[in-house]
């Protein structure tokens, strides 16, 4: 082995050990060395977040194939109803998920307030159509919009 | 320097064991500083590959002999962009390449999502290491790339073959695709083994696999246009079981980006996409195995080598791993919903996957027939050309009309009236475009004329589809920044149908003749008519010796074309050199090989007009278009994650 070679393999050797050992050496005794895993709440949160983003963004969908002309107005009439309400369903359970943390978790004296649902970013399609076609429902769901009012 | 090299080979390997060991451990025992530290043996395996890969490149521009690999592959007379394109000329490189492509993509995937997916990466960093121990064992110890000697006074030299642009250009971009698949096998076993099947794994991954399935889809025909002009046998894919090797990750990786989208808005078919995520990555494994073992006939298997062994066994190791795996977490893997119709958006994705996977398997069976009859009855047959053909058309016309029927289909539930009256225009330009076709005489081949006719088909729909959303949107512009997702896999659709009109026009369509002449004598095909000239010898080239034949066309186009046999320095074997003349306007090809006999001022030439050909290339550039509009950052839907991920842990 040449000596250049020998340098430079030792300086690859100890470069890689040496980022290998830094977050001992950062921290020496950590007080907390847990990994940052997410704990059951959380879980249960994201899954009815991806659940919300998905009827949301499926709701959107049947706006865009309905104006497009894909779906019929007697098809468009069946799917929406179940959709809206599973919709709100989502939106409440998220909404009951986060209340009951945001009263805990500050050790606040103040009186629950809901934490305000914040406005879903758009899904992923082409966004709300400018003119939305009215088609009645005939069957309006009794559930719909009727998200907690306290 | 080639001590250097096996000094950060080693330390690769060293790096890639604990990345397996250590973050396996860190993970499994919930340990933050060992799975930051095991993160980091991943970064530092990237450098030290890097570093080792630096000094073959090296070696290769200096034209370094003392290297056995350097001495095997190149020679002096190879200009320096041929000698580097040598580092994956040969087997030893090519594992170098895939260490080093693989460790990359490792560091730049794991880096960019360690803070929203702490927990998921903590399981992801020891999946990378495991395959990046298996690259760096074989590579330290089984096939390395710094074995030396003393030096010779020259090198054997490249692979005539190999000495062709595109070649520089075709094995990178298929590694990038074959290691790019490693990403969303990686995070798919990490969501797996951290038991966290939610879709944050899918949104990781989403543009890698994506990345991935497009260098794998561009490298495909890059390869095809180096066989085209380069090989001289008039074709551009011969069903070569190397040539197969990288269509089957492809195959199942494009079912995989299909059936990925019905998981996102559905929650369905959540196992079958992490049997496609495997089935991808399990085959570009098996896809470097076939070219590297030498276990089937194949003009791609530039070596050979006792390698297939070791490649067999981590294909069978990581089989049974994710097969158990997915076994395992059955249970977190369960349906949200159910397929509401059968006539509905995501039901036409699954019988497209249900297409995808029968043809991936279908050519897999061909792929392995030979070595299955050899080792049954002790003799090894092929499968030809016309079983390969017969199920192209099998599953690739039903996929054609499939792409077209999908966009214009609702989700979840549509009803046969709503769908003719949306298919109105594009079945009714379907019907015109098929009897211009058989007025104008193309019926003489059913396969191609439904190939066109399904392509108008697919087309209409495609531009049915941008009119009615652009009336929807306002804006064409805003429709497409909305989703490009969507409208970058309808140009990507555009390229599958410029594509299958190239491949039917140029098969079902192409005319040849073989003809012996001498100098003065002529020939017509096709409306052209070529005369030979007579014969020009290379000279002032020290890499290549041989001579061209010149021939003077007339008719449907004027002027010479030359081709030729060409000897390279150091290979006994000689290279055709096809004369090619392109007419962009018809999309057609005047195509000439010239045989030459020794003793005899004769000359043996085939002549092929290959019509509607150069579709099949200028598919590739719609195709990375369409890649690219897919792959464009999305700045909404970036936030729209990250708020997700922020109220998850508020």
């Amino acid at each position: 082995m040449t000596a250049l070679a020998l340098v430079l393999g030792v300086a690859v050797a100890v470069a890689a050990v040496l980022l290998v050992a830094v977050p001992f050496l950062r921290e020496p005794s950590a007080a907390d060395d847990r990994l940052d895993a997410t704990s059951a709440d959380e879980d249960a949160r994201r899954r009815l977040i991806e659940d919300r983003d998905r009827a949301l963004a499926a709701l959107k969908e049947l706006e865009f194939d309905h104006r497009t002309g894909k779906l019929a107005d007697d098809d468009y009439r069946e799917l929406v109803g179940p959709l809206r309400r599973q919709a709100a369903r989502v939106l409440r359970a998220l909404d009951d998920s986060r209340a009951p943390e945001a009263g805990t978790a500050g050790g606040m004296t103040e009186p629950l307030t809901p934490t305000p649902v914040p406005e879903p970013g758009p899904p992923p399609d082409e966004g709300t159509p400018p003119l939305p076609v009215p088609v009645p429902e005939p069957y309006p769901p009794p559930d719909e919009g009727t998200l907690p009012q306290e | 320097m080639a001590d250097l090299g096996r000094a950060a080979l080693a330390v690769s390997f060293g790096l890639a064991l604990y990345a397996l060991v250590a973050g396996g451990y860190a993970a499994h025992q919930n340990r933050r500083r060992l799975a930051l530290s095991a993160r980091n043996a991943l970064f530092a395996c990237f450098g030290s590959t890097a570093v080792a890969s630096a000094v073959l490149a090296s070696a290769l521009a200096r034209h370094d002999f003392s290297f056995v690999y350097v001495w095997q592959h190149t020679n002096r007379t190879l200009s320096t962009g041929y000698a580097l394109s040598a580092f994956w000329g040969g087997q030893e490189g090519s594992l170098l390449l895939w260490l080093l492509v693989l460790t990359g993509y490792a560091t730049l995937v794991v880096a960019l999502n360690r803070r929203l997916l702490r927990d998921l990466i903590a399981w992801v960093v020891p999946v990378f290491g495991g395959i990046a121990v298996f690259f760096s064992f074989v590579l330290v110890f089984v096939a390395s790339p710094f074995d030396v000697q003393t030096a010779p006074a020259n090198g054997l030299g490249l692979t005539p073959s190999l000495q062709n642009p595109y070649m520089v250009a075709h094995p990178p971009a298929l590694y990038l695709g074959y290691v790019g698949l490693s990403v969303p096998f990686a995070f798919a076993a990490g969501a797996l083994l951290s038991g966290r099947t939610d879709e944050r794994w899918i949104v990781a991954t989403r543009r890698w696999t994506l990345a991935a399935w497009a260098f794998l889809g561009v490298g495909q025909l890059i390869g095809a246009h180096w066989a085209y002009v380069e090989v001289g046998w008039g074709g551009y894919y011969a069903w070569d079981p190397v040539e197969n090797a990288a269509l089957m990750p492809w195959l199942a990786a494009t079912a995989f980006l299909h059936s990925v989208m019905i998981q996102e808005r559905k929650g369905m078919l959540r196992v079958w996409n992490m049997v496609l995520v495997a089935l991808a990555f399990e085959l570009s494994v098996f896809g470097t195995f076939l070219t590297r073992s030498g276990v089937v006939n194949s003009i791609h298997s530039f070596a050979k080598s006792p390698i297939g062994g070791w490649f067999l066994a981590f294909v069978v190791i990581s089989s049974v791993f994710s097969v158990a795996l997915i076994l395992w977490r059955l249970p977190l893997l369960k349906a949200r919903t159910k397929l509401e119709s059968a006539l509905s958006r995501e039901a036409t994705f699954l019988y497209n996957n249900l297409l995808l996977v029968a043809l991936c398997l279908t050519v897999l069976w061909g792929v392995l027939f030979p070595i299955v009859t050899q080792l049954v009855k002790g003799e090894s047959r092929t499968i030809g050309r016309p079983y390969y053909d017969f199920f192209l058309r099998a599953f690739g016309l039903p996929l054609l009309l499939l792409m077209g029927i999908a966009p214009l289909i609702a989700w979840r539930k549509a009803s046969v009236r709503s769908l003719l009256r949306t298919l109105a225009w594009p079945i009714a330009a379907a019907v015109i475009c098929g009897a211009a076709l058989v007025a104008a005489g193309a019926g003489s081949s059913k396969p191609g004329l439904i190939a066109y006719t399904f392509c108008s088909f697919v087309l209409a729909t495609i531009l049915v589809e941008l009119v009615r959303g652009t009336r929807a949107t306002g804006s064409l512009l805003v429709l497409v920044s909305r989703n490009r997702r969507r409208y970058g896999g309808y140009v990507v659709h555009a390229a599958v149908v410029l594509l299958a009109i190239g491949i039917a026009g140029s098969s079902a369509y192409s005319s040849s003749h073989e003809v012996k002449l001498r100098p003065g004598q002529t020939t017509h095909l096709a409306g052209y008519t070529l005369t030979y000239r007579g014969a020009e010898p290379i000279v002032g080239d020290p890499n290549r010796t041989g001579e061209y034949a010149l021939l003077d066309v007339s008719g449907r186009w004027h002027g010479t074309l030359r081709t030729g046999d060409v000897n390279y320095t150091g290979f006994d074997e000689s290279d055709r050199d096809v004369g090619i003349r392109t007419s962009w306007l018809r999309g057609e090809d005047l195509y000439v090989i010239a045989d030459f006999t020794k003793g005899s001022n004769a000359v043996f030439f085939k002549v092929l007009v290959k019509p509607l050909v150069n579709l099949i290339w200028l598919a590739g550039i719609v195709f990375v278009l369409g890649a690219a509009v897919a792959l464009w950052p999305d700045a909404r839907e970036q936030r729209r994650l990250a708020s997700r991920f922020a109220l998850a842990r508020a």
